[in-house]
C-alpha cells in the first residue's frame, strides 16, 4: 500500500508540472520571433541585441515558406512578435494575408525606397544577391569554366548535377524564379520554357534555400543557384567552390523584418526592429563573418565582399510585382517545372 | 439498461475511470480528426466534396499516392524477408549468447535512431561523390535520389520491426515438432518449408503489414532521398501545408493516406492477429538441440546477417565520424566542436525533448495499462469502441495526426499550440497503443480467477487493480513506457507541426540542420539521441529483469509493433 501511495503522489507531481507547461512564456523583457535566417546567423545577432538592450529573444528557425505558413495559421492568436530575416517577397506575400502591423523605425527615412515598404509593413535589414556556385573539382574534371550566363547552366555536362531550392518552401527559389522572369523581360512563357530546360539538369529541389550548398561543396552536386551569404559560407567552411554571376544579370532580394499584427510584446519587438535596421546591427555582419550586404547606407560594405561583387550585374526584385504574383507563379512552377512530364 | 451498465453503476471507480478515459480519447483522438475532416470536406459549413475531389484528381497527387503504395509494399516485402533472415538465424542457428547480443544490437540501432539517419548516410555513400560509388567503385554521376535508395534506406530502417515480430514466433515453435519430422525421415528443407514456414505465416503477414504502415507514414526519408521524380504522399501533404499554406489540400491528401492505413490496420487486427497467441504457451517441451539448420546453411545465414550488420555498422560509423570532424568532405581534422554546439546552442532542444519524453513516458505507460486492463478484463458499454478509438492515432500516419492537432488546438475553445502539452499528448495517444496491446496480451495469459478471488474477499475494483493486477502487468507498463520514450526521442512526422518558440525537439533541429549546412551538429545530435535511448533502454531492461525475477511473465521485447 505505501508503494501505491508514492506512485499516486508522483503522478500528482507530473500532472502539476504538466499544468505549468501549458502556459507559454510571456514577460516584459523578452520577445518571440520566427527567424528565417539560419541559426548560425540569427543567434549571434540576437545575442548581440540581448547584450545591448537586455531584452531576450526567443526564436525558432523555419524556412521562409514554413515561417509564413505558421504566422498565417496563427493569425487568430499570434505566437510571435517579429518575423526576422528572409527574402522580401515572403514579406510581400504576408502583407496580403494581413499578418503584419506597420511600423517605421528611426532609420526608415534614410533607407533607399527598395529597402522599405512604403507604409512600413516591412523594413530591410540586409541585401542578399543570388549567385551561381559550382564545385571547383567538377569544373576541372569536366574542363568547364564557371557558368557566366544563364544559358551555361543548360549545358548537358550538368545533367542531373544541379541542386536548387523548391519554390514551395524556399524564398531563395522564389527569388530565383523572379530573376529568371526578369532576365527574360517579364515574358513568363519564355522564362518557364527556360526553367523546364533547366530542370533536366536538376538533381533535386531542396526544401531549404541553402540545402544544396553542402552537396555542391562535397561534389555530390556540381552546382546551383544560391544566396551569396550561403555560398560564401560554404567557401568559408573549406569547401572548394567557385562563385560566379551571369552576364544577363541576377536578382537580389532585400532581407526584411516585420512586426506581427497582434504581437503580445509590441514594445520589445519595436526595439528589435529599431536595432536591426540601424548600423548597430548591420555593422556587426563582418565581425560575425555573415556575408550579407548591409541595407543601411551608413554601413560600409566589407572589402572582401565588395571584391566578390565587383563587376557583377545585379538587379533588385520588384517586390510589388513579386508579392502580387508569388502564389500564381509558384503554382505554375509546381505544375509546369517540378512536375514536368519527360 | 443492460447488465453491464448496471454493474458499472455499482462500481464508481470503474465508472469514473471509463468516463475520464473517454474524455481524453474524445479530446485528443476524435476531436482533432473531426476538425481535420471539417477543413477537408466542408466549405462554409456545407459539405463540399468538389475542392477535395480537385485535389485528388490532380495527376501529380495521384502519382504520389501510387508511389506511396508501391514503396510501402516493396518495403513490406523486403523488410519482412530481411527480418526473417535475422529472426531465423537468431532462433535456429544455435548461436552463442554473445553473438545474439550483437545481432540484437545491429537491429536495435536503426530502430532507436532518428528516422533519417540512414538517409543521410546513404547520400554520403552513394551520391555522385559518394564514398562507395565514387571513391570505392569509381562510378561517375551516380544518382542517389529516387525509388531505389528510398527503398533501401527504409528497408534498413524498418526491418528490425519484422525481426522483433518474427523472432518470438520462430522461437515459440517447439523444436520438438521439427525433431519429430526429422526422425520420421524428412529432409531439412522439407521440414523448413512444410513445418517452420507455415507456422510462421501469421508472423509474416503481421510483419508485412507493420512495415507497410511504417513506410506509408514515413515522411523524413522520402523528403531527403526521394528526389523530384518520386514524390510520395506524406511529403506532398507536408509541403502542401508548409510551403503553399494550403491547409485544405494538405488535409485532403492526409485523408487519402487514411484509406490504405485504415485498411492495413483492420486487416492486421481482425485477420492476422487472430490465433497469434496460441504459440505462446510458456510451456516449452524438454530442451532439444535444434537440428533444423545444416552446418553449411548455418554459415550462410551467419554470413548474410553479418553482411547486413556490417552495412548498418558502416552507416553509423559514418554518422559518428561526421560528428567529430570539422566539415565532412572538406576538412577532416578531428574536433569536438559540434558537440560543444549542441550542448550550448542546442541545449534547449535537448532539454525540451527530454522533458517531453520524460513526461510522456509515465503518462503513456499508465494510459496503456489502464486502457489495456479495462479492455481485457472489465465489462462496460462501449468497450470495443474504446479499444478501436485508442488505436486510431497509432494506425494513422504521423502527418495526419500532426496536422489534425495543429488545426484542432490552435483556435478556441481549446488552445494548446505552443505548449509542451500538445507534443506530450501527441506522443502519448500515438504511441501508448503498444502498451495497450502488451497489457492485453499479458492479461490473456493470467487467469482472471486471481482477481475474482480478491473481489470475492471484498476488495473494491480500484484496490484489486492496484494490488493484484498492476504488479502482474508491470512488464507491459514498462514496455509501453519504453516505446513512448523511444518514439518521443526519435519521431518527427507528427510533431514537426507542433514545435514552437517555447518547445522544440531534437529531431526537428536535426532536420533543420540538415537543410542548412550544419551537417556536424546534425550528426552529433543523432549520435546523442542514439546514446540516450540506449541508456534508457538498458535501464528499462534492467528494471524488467529484476521484476521478472519475481515471477512475472516474459515480455520478449519492449519494441514490438
Amino acid at each position: 500500500m505505501p508503494r501505491a501511495r508514492t506512485g499516486l503522489g508522483w503522478l500528482a507531481v507530473v500532472v502539476l508540472a504538466l499544468a505549468a507547461l501549458v502556459s507559454p512564456a510571456a514577460a516584459a523583457d523578452q520577445l518571440n520571433a520566427y527567424s528565417i535566417w539560419p541559426e548560425n546567423w540569427a543567434r549571434p545577432m540576437l545575442q548581440e541585441f540581448e547584450q545591448a538592450t537586455g531584452i531576450k529573444v526567443n526564436f525558432v528557425r523555419f524556412s521562409s515558406g514554413e515561417a509564413l505558413a505558421r504566422v498565417i495559421a496563427e493569425k487568430g492568436n499570434p505566437r510571435v512578435d517579429v518575423l526576422f530575416g528572409g527574402p522580401v517577397e515572403t514579406f510581400a506575400a504576408g502583407i496580403k494575408e494581413g499578418i503584419f502591423e506597420p511600423y517605421k523605425p528611426p532609420a526608415f527615412n534614410a533607407l533607399p525606397a527598395r529597402f522599405k515598404q512604403a507604409d512600413g509593413y516591412w523594413v530591410a535589414i540586409a541585401d542578399d544577391p543570388l549567385v551561381f556556385m559550382t564545385n571547383a573539382k567538377f569544373l576541372k574534371e569536366g574542363n568547364l569554366k564557371a557558368p557566366a550566363s544563364w544559358e551555361d547552366l543548360l549545358n548537358p555536362a550538368y545533367k542531373n548535377m544541379l541542386q536548387m531550392a523548391d519554390a514551395r518552401t524556399s524564398g531563395t527559389a522564389v527569388t530565383r524564379i523572379f530573376s529568371i522572369i526578369e532576365v527574360n523581360g517579364r515574358n513568363e512563357d519564355k522564362a518557364f520554357d527556360y526553367m523546364r530546360k533547366l530542370r533536366r539538369n536538376v538533381q533535386v529541389y531542396t526544401k531549404s534555400g541553402g540545402g544544396g550548398t553542402l552537396p555542391v561543396g562535397l561534389g555530390q552536386a556540381a552546382g546551383g543557384i544560391f544566396f551569396i551569404v550561403d555560398a560564401l559560407d560554404t567557401k568559408a567552411k573549406g569547401y572548394d567552390v567557385v562563385i560566379s554571376f551571369p552576364k544577363e544579370g541576377i536578382g537580389t532580394s532585400a532581407e526584411a523584418i516585420a512586426l506581427i499584427k497582434g504581437a503580445k510584446n509590441p514594445e520589445a519587438a519595436k526595439k528589435l526592429i529599431d536595432w536591426a535596421t540601424s548600423p548597430a546591427m548591420q555593422s556587426l555582419y563582418a565581425r560575425h563573418k555573415i556575408n550579407f550586404v548591409p541595407a543601411n547606407p551608413e554601413v560600409k560594405i566589407e572589402p572582401s565582399l565588395a571584391e566578390v561583387l565587383k563587376g557583377a550585374k545585379i538587379f533588385p526584385i520588384d517586390d510589388a510585382f513579386a508579392g502580387a504574383n508569388r502564389k500564381r507563379v509558384v503554382d505554375r512552377w509546381v505544375a509546369e517545372v517540378l512536375n514536368a512530364k519527360e | 439498461m443492460t447488465a453491464a451498465a448496471r454493474r458499472l453503476g455499482r462500481d464508481p471507480a470503474l465508472w469514473g475511470t471509463v468516463i475520464a478515459l473517454w474524455a481524453l480519447l474524445g479530446l485528443f483522438v476524435l476531436y482533432p480528426l473531426a476538425r481535420l475532416s471539417w477543413i477537408a470536406f466542408f466549405d462554409g459549413g456545407r459539405l463540399a466534396l468538389g475542392p477535395a475531389w480537385n485535389v485528388l484528381a490532380d495527376p501529380n497527387h495521384r502519382h504520389a499516392f501510387v508511389n506511396s503504395l508501391l514503396l510501402a509494399a516493396l518495403v513490406g516485402v523486403g523488410g519482412t524477408l530481411l527480418g526473417f533472415l535475422y529472426a531465423y538465424t537468431a532462433a535456429r542457428a544455435g548461436l552463442a549468447r554473445g553473438w545474439l547480443t550483437v545481432l540484437d544490437a545491429a537491429t536495435l540501432l536503426p530502430l532507436v535512431s532518428p528516422p533519417f539517419t540512414t538517409a543521410i548516410a546513404m547520400i554520403f555513400s552513394f551520391g555522385p561523390r559518394g564514398l562507395v560509388t565514387y571513391h570505392l567503385l569509381g562510378i561517375r554521376g551516380a544518382s542517389v535520389y529516387g525509388l531505389a535508395s528510398t527503398l533501401f534506406a527504409e528497408i534498413l530502417t524498418y526491418f528490425p520491426i519484422a525481426y522483433l515480430t518474427l523472432r518470438p514466433i520462430l522461437s515459440a515453435i517447439d523444436p520438438n515438432v521439427e525433431d519429430m519430422a526429422f526422425s520420421l525421415g524428412s529432409s531439412r528443407w522439407r521440414v523448413f518449408h512444410t513445418i517452420t514456414l507455415p507456422l510462421a505465416v501469421p508472423g509474416f503477414a503481421n510483419a508485412f503489414l507493420l512495415l507497410f504502415a511504417a513506410s506509408l507514414a514515413d515522411f523524413a526519408t522520402p523528403l531527403i532521398l526521394a528526389g523530384n521524380s518520386f514524390p510520395v504522399l506524406p511529403t506532398q501533404a507536408y509541403l502542401q501545408i508548409t510551403g503553399l499554406f494550403d491547409f485544405k489540400g494538405g488535409a485532403v491528401l492526409s485523408f487519402a493516406l487514411l484509406v490504405p492505413a485504415a485498411g492495413v490496420y483492420l486487416l492486421q487486427r481482425y485477420w492476422v492477429s487472430r490465433g497469434a497467441y496460441v504459440t505462446i504457451t510458456g510451456k516449452a517441451g524438454p530442451a532439444t538441440a535444434v537440428k533444423s539448420v545444416a552446418p553449411w546453411a548455418r554459415w550462410a545465414l551467419v554470413v548474410a546477417c553479418a553482411a547486413v550488420g556490417a552495412v548498418v555498422a558502416y552507416f553509423y560509423a559514418l554518422l559518428f565520424y561526421a560528428s567529430v570532424v570539422m566539415a565532412f568532405g572538406a576538412n577532416h581534422s578531428l574536433t569536438w566542436r559540434h558537440y560543444h554546439v549542441i550542448f550550448t546552442e542546442g541545449l534547449k532542444a535537448i532539454r525540451d525533448t527530454l522533458v517531453v519524453a520524460g513526461l510522456g513516458m509515465p503518462l503513456g505507460g499508465l494510459f496503456g495499462v489502464l486502457v489495456g486492463y479495462l479492455v481485457a478484463r472489465r465489462r462496460f458499454p462501449g468497450r470495443r469502441a474504446m479499444e478501436l478509438v485508442s488505436m486510431i492515432n497509432y494506425a494513422l500516419p504521423g502527418t495526419i495526426v500532426g496536422i489534425a492537432y495543429l488545426v484542432a488546438f490552435n483556435d478556441p475553445p481549446i488552445v494548446l499550440t505552443g505548449t509542451a502539452l500538445i507534443i506530450v499528448a501527441c506522443y502519448v495517444f500515438r504511441y501508448s497503443p503498444t502498451g495497450i496491446r502488451a497489457t492485453v496480451a499479458l492479461l490473456q495469459q493470467i487467469d482472471p480467477s486471481i482477481e475474482e478471488a480478491s473481489q470475492g474477499l471484498g476488495a473494491r475494483s480500484g484496490t484489486t487493480f492496484r494490488r493484484v493486477t498492476l504488479p502482474l502487468i508491470v512488464p507491459a507498463f514498462f514496455a509501453g513506457l519504453g516505446v513512448v520514450f523511444i518514439r518521443s526521442m526519435t519521431a518527427i512526422s507528427a510533431t514537426i507541426f507542433l514545435v514552437s518558440i517555447s518547445w522544440t525537439l531534437i529531431t526537428v533541429r536535426i532536420l533543420e540542420n540538415m537543410t542548412e549546412l550544419a551537417l556536424g551538429p546534425a550528426a552529433a545530435f543523432s549520435v546523442l539521441v542514439v546514446a540516450i535511448v540506449f541508456v534508457v533502454m538498458a535501464g528499462i531492461s534492467w528494471a524488467l529483469r529484476r521484476l521478472q525475477a519475481a515471477g512475472s511473465l516474459q515480455v520478449t521485447s519492449i519494441l514490438g509493433g
